[in-house]
């Protein structure tokens, strides 16, 4: 899916001071909201939307791989498409090294930034990418079904996916 | 309907919630054909004659070149960490076929017509729809520690979700780069919208041990939900967790 999405170009020049900035704060895990440029750059990125990427983004080092997943036809996410959609920069040579960053935006807010490619000088380390820690917590829940539950037969039959498959 | 199969080793259910039954059974039937053309464990399959150089690159099938570029892929995005080829054992495509046929088998069923079904294989998900209008499909996450309690519930519609952890099979994930079993992380939960991608992201994040964190959620279109060894929750802002 990811590769049959046309990919926007997205002017990274809004983005970059995104990882030159070096939060005092972003360590152990807050989401590092300082990452997020200011509003008005986010109104400037909307609108240098354009067309599509034609260069692979930066995990694609082999690019033909992917692609071959491409034939599969796919026609999920339109749901979550509508929520939220994610657009790749450019990769761009900066003094550092090169850049490159993908943004996520909820209509026109920018919910995430993602480095695909970043250098690996401190100030990038301590940036991204951005994930929350948290304590692990132990929950009981109604679900529709487990992932990690069931890796063998035997593990099987005793285990919340079992009971869920026979209890309907 | 709801059926479970046990395929490729692995107990697979299928919630199917509308469309024609006999899908399940096409989907299934796809399954045990993937297992016999790529088990490594077959003599006869594909795989293992590829492997023993009775086939050339030029005389495979296409799905086995795609397989087999997917790995290509994973390996070199993980510097080895992720390989089908462990020195000193056969090619072992495993680890990539497992989520690439469970998604084509939930492709098939939407081609089929089905718009709401749960496809489970073995921990891996692949969701389509909602089971309720308006509900998403909850997917619970398994607690590294505690077999019966959830870690993390995901609320997902069109989606794949996978879990790579050391829970049940001991630690059946080695480091490529040095044969060993890897360790680091306890359990490494991927979202995406296709199963071949979280799988093998799940596992290949797995195999890089704590570098597996940053390198998982830096994955384009992948959310994660990774508890490392210190039992802290790494987890990417973008991940639909379910409010229960």
């Amino acid at each position: 899916m990811k590769w049959a999405i046309p990919v926007a170009v997205l002017s990274v020049a809004g983005l970059v001071p995104v990882w030159l900035y070096s939060p005092g704060a972003a360590h152990e895990g807050e989401i590092n909201e300082a990452a997020a440029p200011p509003a008005q750059e986010q109104q400037q990125t909307q609108q240098q939307t354009t067309a599509p990427q034609t260069t692979g983004s930066a995990p694609k080092t082999t690019g033909s791989a992917p692609k071959t997943t491409g034939s599969a036809p796919r026609t999920t996410t339109q749901q979550q498409q509508a929520q939220n959609r994610t657009v790749s920069g450019p990769a761009v040579n900066t003094s550092e090294g090169v850049v490159q960053v993908q943004v996520t935006l909820q209509g026109t807010k920018i919910v995430d930034v993602k480095a695909l490619r970043a250098p690996n000088s401190e100030p990038t380390r301590m940036a991204l990418p951005l994930l929350k820690q948290s304590a692990l917590k132990a929950q009981s829940a109604d679900i529709d079904t487990v992932s990690g539950a069931t890796a063998t037969s035997g593990g099987y039959k005793q285990s919340l996916q079992a009971a869920i498959d026979s209890a309907k | 309907m709801r059926r479970v199969e046990h395929v490729m080793g692995l107990p697979i259910s299928v919630d199917l919630r509308d469309g024609d039954a006999e899908l399940a059974e096409s989907a299934f039937a796809w399954l045990r054909a993937a297992d016999a053309q790529f088990s490594p464990f077959k003599p006869d399959s594909e795989v293992s004659r590829l492997d023993r150089g009775e086939l050339t690159r030029e005389e495979l099938t296409p799905d086995l070149v795609e397989v087999l570029s997917l790995c290509d892929f994973y390996e070199q995005s993980t510097g080895g960490a992720f390989t089908a080829r462990v020195p000193g054992r056969g090619l072992d495509p495993c680890a990539v076929v497992k989520g690439w046929a469970v998604q084509r088998a939930a492709d098939m069923l939407r081609e089929g017509g089905a718009t709401s079904f749960c496809l489970n294989a073995g921990g891996d998900v692949v969701t389509a729809g909602e089971p309720e209008p308006g509900k998403p499909w909850r997917v619970g996450v398994r607690h590294p520690d505690l077999a019966d309690q959830l870690s993390v519930v995901l609320g997902v519609r069109d989606g794949a979700v996978a879990t790579s952890a050391l829970y049940e099979r001991g630690q059946h994930i080695l480091d490529g780069r040095t044969g060993q079993p890897v360790s680091g992380i306890l359990s490494v939960t991927v979202f995406s919208d296709d199963l071949a991608i979280a799988d093998t992201t799940a596992t290949a994040a797995f195999a890089l041990g704590r570098d597996g964190i940053e390198w998982a959620a830096a994955q384009e279109d992948c959310e994660v939900f990774i508890v490392d060894e210190d039992r802290r929750v790494h987890s990417s802002p973008g991940l639909p967790v379910h409010i229960c």
